[in-house]
């Protein structure tokens, strides 16, 4: 058998080396704590959540109009950076310069943390936020298509790709432009948290980890029965498998293509504010970084599922994170795409391809 | 009146033209057969009709309507359902929902055509739930038809619909397409098999190299000596 699989072999070898590590370093030489453990779950899973989400968008517009679209990172970045000047004006108002606070900041000018920003301290404001990152983002994304990637779409992916690497680079200096090209941090620092029992200590999971999974989970869910209930989501499914046959049906393709970046951009706008949300930090290289850790989730998951960007981004969140327990941090993002290579390898469509496309 | 008339059509994909002064016509009711040999342009003519190839000259009226450029989307509301020949069903999609896309342009599925549907084909019914590209080639073929029955077309346009089809299905494949044909729907068929659609339809077309070469009562094309030897294998 070992003979006839010899890739899987290793791989079950390699598997079964590093759980057995895992448990020994728990259990027998104690020298990992089931806490510390469970804190890297955590934080892999939101990780995920967002690349999940960002993917779901990426995955939309690739699957309906064959175009792997790289500008779909600064999509993200654009979305965390309308969403937190809302955010910032609502929980500042009052208290300093408004063009500062709509600019996040822009100059040094207010804090975050000055502004007590949190979902428990300025609900309202974080939800605003939240809806315009979405509204924003989805406006944008449809803008630039009508401008620039419309009248190109007949040219096909290779030329679109192209294009939108351009469109990439303009948006993300726009971006640092108009909000300046700090960091810094946006909420407050006492966000109210819980500590939840893991055997040997504790996982603090606090109100914005809340936050991110209610939200990815409910806007994913949301897509899944748009996806499967709607004349709208079956139109979409049904345009991703046959454009030709689509339009000899009577379905409005062009239509179709308008709510894909709609829903697209708004689910990339929601998933650059959480993103922010959760890692307390905002610049205008957050969605660049990002872009090829959602391309990775989206391509092991299957490019064109969506189902298989949600699996993928919650399995490369899960690897960034858990990786550190036996490499240095900073190549962890090295074992995201060593993941996917080796899921690749087994299953060269990706884990859901063919299935449930849209 | 014609209820489809083509004439003088010129047509063809980008700048290659394929089609030349092709004419063509369909009563109501009536069953038309195109044959001809291989890359004689006979599914070009059903995708120009649907706006998928490339219209460059000539005219295709239906029911009364010029219908010449009209882009894909728009032709199904006239009154035209079209078969194509491969890919002909969105195989990620259930069977229920590949009929429920047949009648994407009502704002209601209609009950009453996805019933005569289910009764024309029942091994859809039993399978509705299924994907269809898990479908075998014959049920595929009766998902695309169902489809393009789901707005009970004036008219319904068959590529090749025995295309690929295993021996025995062949025929149960032309039995349905006459039954469709006796409950009033006009039938416009491109077939390789020229002889089994010779002999079953009212009227065929010769096409040859994108022309129009010979026209007249099925029966008469598959007795006339040059036809079949030219064409029809002896």
């Amino acid at each position: 058998m070992a003979t006839e699989k010899p890739l899987e072999a290793v791989l079950v070898v390699v598997g079964v080396l590093i759980a057995g590590d895992l448990v020994t370093a728990l259990l027998i030489t104690g020298s990992l704590q089931f806490a510390d453990v469970g804190g890297l779950v955590k934080n892999g899973l939101m990780r995920g959540l967002v690349i999940g989400l960002a993917g779901v968008g990426l995955s939309m517009t690739y699957s309906i109009l064959n175009f792997a679209n790289f500008s779909h990172g600064d999509y993200i970045t654009l979305g965390a950076f309308t969403g937190w000047g809302v955010t910032y004006l609502l929980a500042g108002l009052g208290e300093a310069d408004w063009t500062n606070l709509i600019l996040v900041g822009a100059g040094g000018g207010v804090f975050g943390a000055q502004l007590g920003i949190s979902i428990t301290g300025t609900t309202l404001a974080v939800i605003l936020g939240l809806v315009v990152a979405a509204v924003a983002t989805a406006a944008a994304a449809l803008a630039v298509d009508r401008a620039i990637y419309k009248s190109m779409r007949d040219a096909g992916g290779i030329p679109l790709l192209i294009t939108s690497v351009g469109v990439a680079f303009a948006l993300r200096y726009v971006i640092a432009l108009v909000f300046g090209e700090s960091v810094r941090g946006t909420t407050s620092p006492d966000i109210p948290s819980f500590a939840l029992p893991a055997i040997d200590g504790t996982v603090g999971i606090n109100a914005h980890d809340l936050v991110v999974l209610v939200t990815g989970v409910a806007l994913m869910l949301g897509v899944h029965l748009l996806l499967q209930r709607t004349k709208l989501g079956k139109a979409m499914r049904a345009m991703a498998d046959n454009e030709d046959l689509a339009r000899i049906t009577g379905i409005p393709t062009e239509r179709v293509v308008t709510w894909t970046w709609v829903l697209g951009g708004g689910l990339t706008g929601v998933a650059g504010y959480l993103l922010v949300l959760w890692r307390e930090t905002l610049h205008f290289r957050i969605g660049w970084v990002l872009l090829l850790l959602v391309f990775a989730a989206v391509i092991l998951g299957g490019i064109g599922s969506i189902y298989g960007a949600i699996f993928g981004g919650v399995i490369i969140g899960l690897t960034l994170s858990l990786s550190q327990i036996w490499i240095p941090t900073d190549f962890a993002r090295a074992s995201a795409f060593v993941i996917m290579i080796v899921i690749l390898l087994v299953r060269p469509q990706g884990l859901f391809a063919g299935r449930a496309t849209a | 009146m014609n209820l489809l008339g083509i004439s003088d059509l010129d047509a063809g994909y980008g700048d290659l033209q394929i089609l030349e002064d092709v004419d063509m016509t369909v009563d109501e009711g009536e069953y038309v057969a195109i044959v001809g040999p291989n890359g004689a342009g006979k599914s070009t003519v059903m995708r120009t009709v649907f706006g998928i190839a490339t219209y460059m000259d000539g005219t295709v009226i239906f029911a009364g309507e010029d219908i010449s450029a009209l882009a894909p989307e728009r032709v199904i509301h006239k009154g035209l359902g079209y078969v194509p020949q491969d890919d002909n069903v969105f195989s990620s999609l259930s069977v229920r929902e590949n009929l429920e896309m047949g009648a994407y342009i009502l704002d209601e599925v209609p009950e009453s055509a996805l019933r005569e549907v289910f009764d024309r084909f029942p091994i859809l019914e039993e399978r509705d739930d299924q994907r269809a590209g898990t479908l075998s080639g014959g049920q595929q073929q009766m998902l695309a038809m169902g489809r393009a029955l789901m707005l009970d077309p004036d008219l319904l346009l068959l590529d090749e619909p025995s295309a690929g089809l295993a021996p025995d299905l062949v025929d149960e494949m032309f039995e349905k397409i006459d039954e469709i044909n006796e409950s009033g729907t006009a039938i416009l068929m491109v077939e390789q098999n020229a002889k089994e659609a010779l002999r079953r339809c009212d009227r065929g077309y010769v096409l040859v190299q994108g022309q129009n070469r010979y026209e007249g009562p099925g029966k008469e094309l598959l007795d006339d000596e040059q036809i079949r030897q030219d064409f029809l294998g002896g």
